[in-house]
């Protein structure tokens, strides 16, 4: 099977063709290229059906054709297509499995993490240094985050869908990484502060 | 339910450690780490060394356990039409 053609043709030139017949076939064979690489990419799946891989290369050539002036010319453009064809796929996937979960329960559980029995002191063994960095990085989560950015830490370390985070908490997807951004770097800051260095975290392992 | 059974594993008070050796004070979000990230896909394929700017693609996977997901897919997509 050929899922990614050399980029022989120039797509976006082809899919905003001004004769009609040119560019419904470009549209055409784009959708069969999404189509198949979504196939490859998803085989396997048992959540995944005819009907989803139909809906998701639909969904993921609306998408790109709305999209095609942010294409620079970096990549081969049925690449630059698939990674965004993925992204529409696995961020439906994820909502899908999430959407039942809500912001009272994220909170609550961004809250447990403050808790002392949350995070053991042992958590990497019995080392006295180890035993330190959890102990500082434990006050950290406790002190310096927001109710919500424990919430989105919570929610990352549940495996949730950033996604699914975004919505929850009610904001966009750069406010949030941002918010997540702030809280890694806030965490970060106090354990240099406590004299833990980069090399310590890394050791910690 | 048991205050041990609320722990967090090893493997997730782990998971923050490695979130902050990991973190920069530049880095892409997930926007910017699809935007780029068939670039860096290819660069992978072929073997050849990456630039700066696709550089922190490579730091964002490492954070982003959904953009690496995506990432893995589409190196599978490439790999299946070599």
């Amino acid at each position: 099977m050929q899922v990614v053609t050399e980029n022989e043709i120039n797509w976006p030139a082809a899919l905003r063709a001004s004769d009609s017949a040119d560019q419904a076939a470009a549209v055409s064979e784009l959708r069969g290229l999404l189509h198949a690489g979504l196939r490859v990419a998803l085989n396997g799946r048992s959540d995944v059906s005819e009907a989803h891989l139909e809906d998701f290369a639909q969904e993921s050539l609306l998408r790109v054709l709305d999209r095609l002036d942010q294409f620079q010319g970096r990549s081969k453009f049925t690449t630059w297509a698939q990674a965004i064809a993925l992204n529409v796929a696995f961020t439906e996937l994820r909502r899908k499995r999430w959407q039942d979960v809500s912001l009272d329960a994220l909170m609550a559980d961004g809250e447990r993490i403050t808790e002392p029995t949350m995070i053991a002191d042992d958590a990497f063994g019995a080392d006295e240094d180890r035993t330190h960095l959890v102990k500082v990085l434990r006050s950290a989560i406790e002190n310096d985050l927001t109710p919500k950015q424990r919430a989105a830490i919570m929610g990352e370390l549940r495996e949730m869908p950033f996604d699914q985070i975004v919505e929850l908490l009610g904001t966009s997807r750069s406010a949030a990484y941002k918010m997540l951004h702030d809280a890694r770097r806030a965490l970060k800051q106090r354990l240099l502060e406590a004299g833990i260095t980069g090399a310590d975290i890394q050791n910690a392992f | 339910m048991k205050p041990e059974d609320k722990r967090l594993t090893s493997e997730q008070v782990g998971s923050i450690v490695k979130m902050l050796s990991l973190t920069r004070d530049r880095e892409f979000n997930c926007g910017e780490c699809l935007q780029h990230v068939s670039e860096f896909a290819e660069c992978q394929l072929a073997n050849k060394p990456v630039g700066e700017i696709i550089a922190s693609v490579e730091q964002h996977l490492a954070l982003c356990p959904e953009c690496r997901e995506e990432y893995e897919a589409l190196m599978k997509i490439l790999k299946a039409g070599q």
